[in-house]
């Protein structure tokens, strides 16, 4: 085969131990309900340079969590990414611009999650030099789960599926040749899912509601309307060329609609290869 | 036994007179804290510019392995071809925006890429647009008599026709300027003389070659 059709593979491999201190998205206290992810995923991309501005990445990865205490939300998922990439100019420091797409199914021990992903991403950025790294990132997100028995006569059973609009800035610094920060900022508006005991608070202000076994058995998943910010800090060291270690820290506030506010806290160390 | 030292007396007597017969340099670079510092350049300039006249600029590589430059310093005498061979089985884009020589390798594997020119001396830094975390350097030295230091710090430059040199030291991370690193010495085909130098490096950065699933951001 020709050097000229030749792609790059990009073939990774990452692991990410985590506390959440509210998987659910609960406000009451009572509901508020945390526990420990182990999380382990296999990516597979391949990098197709199409001329000196233009490349082209094709692949998807195979993911997988598993939870402490919450075992219904263990899951496992699949997916699919094309995205297009143009840089101007040459080299490191050439600012650029990518668009994406990607399909994702995953499936859920308690099965009620189980959904199909559609992502659509564009994101610019520029490495400012060697020490900082800049980039921001629109997604609109779509999670189409299959909807659920009405629980209620006239409310949606659907509760499990969600659209967002995402926006995301990160900058990274580098300490030295092997130590970097990474910083995220996120604003996040569209569905959210709280999962709680049945109240009049959220019950009204929700668009759908179903039964959330993995919770409980009287526990509920209410979909409302939030907007989320976000940030997420880290430190990562590179073990090796090929691998590295990250300690980080994500906090999410959400205010949703009739007062159902909520947050979390998610510390959580990574490891990441890279062949 | 007279036959045999006069025998020993002779040899050593022609071996000295053979033309051949040149100084060594030997060089030691370690930083301030004392560690010895590989991937230097030591440079020995003669006073008398008639003694590199019969130096002839070689052919040189720089690979590419496992997406890295190979070496990540290479010295050359102005006026070499570099070659930039590429043995990954991927293709790499080789530029330099250097102005001591800029130039641009389009994407291309194997042996394809034609040699580059390298006649005007100073510091070239190479790049792949493909993969941002390749950095490689050549130094065009104005002289051909010159070497790398080891993962022991240390540089041997032989067969020097003796006489008086200006010598100097390069390296990618040096914080001084390369001037002030010159010294002037007298070299003779007596023995070995030794120099050592010690610079102060600054923290190598590069940009990280796997980012990770935990910074990939929002």
């Amino acid at each position: 085969m020709p050097y000229a059709v030749r792609g790059d593979w990009i073939l990774g491999a990452d692991a990410a131990l985590r506390h959440d201190n509210n998987v659910g998205n609960a406000q009451p206290r009572s509901d508020i309900v945390a526990d420990s992810i182990l999380g382990a995923r296999l990516s597979f991309f391949r990098l197709f340079p199409l001329d000196e501005s233009y490349s082209v990445t094709v692949g998807g990865d195979l993911s997988g969590e598993s939870y402490h205490r919450l075992t219904g939300l263990n899951n496992a998922s699949l997916d699919g990414v094309l995205m297009l990439k143009k840089k101007w100019g040459l080299g490191a420091f050439a600012p650029w611009a990518r668009a994406g797409v990607s399909v994702a199914r995953s499936s859920y021990d308690d099965s009620y999650r189980n959904a199909w992903i559609y992502r659509a991403t564009l994101a610019a950025g520029r490495r400012i030099d060697e020490r900082w790294n800049l980039w921001a990132e629109y997604a609109y997100e779509r999670l189409a789960a299959r909807a659920r028995m009405e629980e209620v006569f006239g409310l949606s059973g659907d509760a499990y599926s969600q659209n967002s609009h995402n926006v995301g800035a990160n900058l990274q610094y580098s300490l030295n040749e092997s130590t970097f920060l990474a910083l995220g900022l996120l604003a996040r508006h569209g569905d959210v899912v709280s999962t709680t005991q049945p109240g009049l608070k959220i019950y009204t202000a929700s668009l759908a509601l179903a039964e959330d076994p993995a919770f409980g058995p009287e526990e509920y998943a209410y979909r409302i309307t939030g907007t989320t910010y976000g940030f997420r800090v880290g430190i990562n060291y590179s073990l090796t060329q090929h691998s590295l270690l990250g300690c980080g820290f994500e906090r999410l506030d959400t205010h949703a609609t009739g007062g159902n506010n909520y947050t979390r806290s998610m510390p959580e160390i990574t490891w990441d290869y890279q062949f | 036994m007279n036959r045999f030292l006069a025998a020993v007396t002779a040899l050593t007597l022609l071996w000295h007179a053979l033309p051949g017969q040149g100084a060594e340099l030997r060089a030691v670079v370690k930083d301030h804290r004392g560690k010895l510092v590989a991937d230097a350049v030591v440079l020995a300039t003669p006073l008398d510019p008639k003694a590199a006249l019969r130096a002839k600029p070689p052919q040189d590589a720089v690979d590419q392995v496992d997406k890295q430059f190979v070496p990540y310093v290479k010295p050359i005498f102005a006026g070499s071809k570099v070659r930039f061979p590429n043995s990954d089985h991927i293709q790499h884009q080789v530029y330099s925006f250097s102005p001591a020589k800029k130039f641009e390798l389009r994407l291309y594997g194997g042996t394809d890429a034609p040699p580059v020119v390298f006649d005007k001396p100073g510091v070239v830094v190479l790049g792949c647009n493909i993969h941002d975390w390749m950095v490689g350097y050549i130094y065009v030295a104005d002289t051909p008599f010159f070497a790398k230091t080891k993962v022991a710090g240390t540089a041997t430059i032989d067969n020097l026709p003796p006489g008086d040199y200006t010598l100097r030291v390069w390296h990618p991370s040096m914080e001084q300027a390369e001037e002030t690193t010159a010294r002037r010495v007298t070299l003779n085909a007596d023995g070995p003389t030794s120099v050592a130098w010690e610079l102060g490096l600054k923290p190598a950065l590069r940009v990280p070659r796997i980012s990770g699933a935990a910074a990939a951001g929002y």
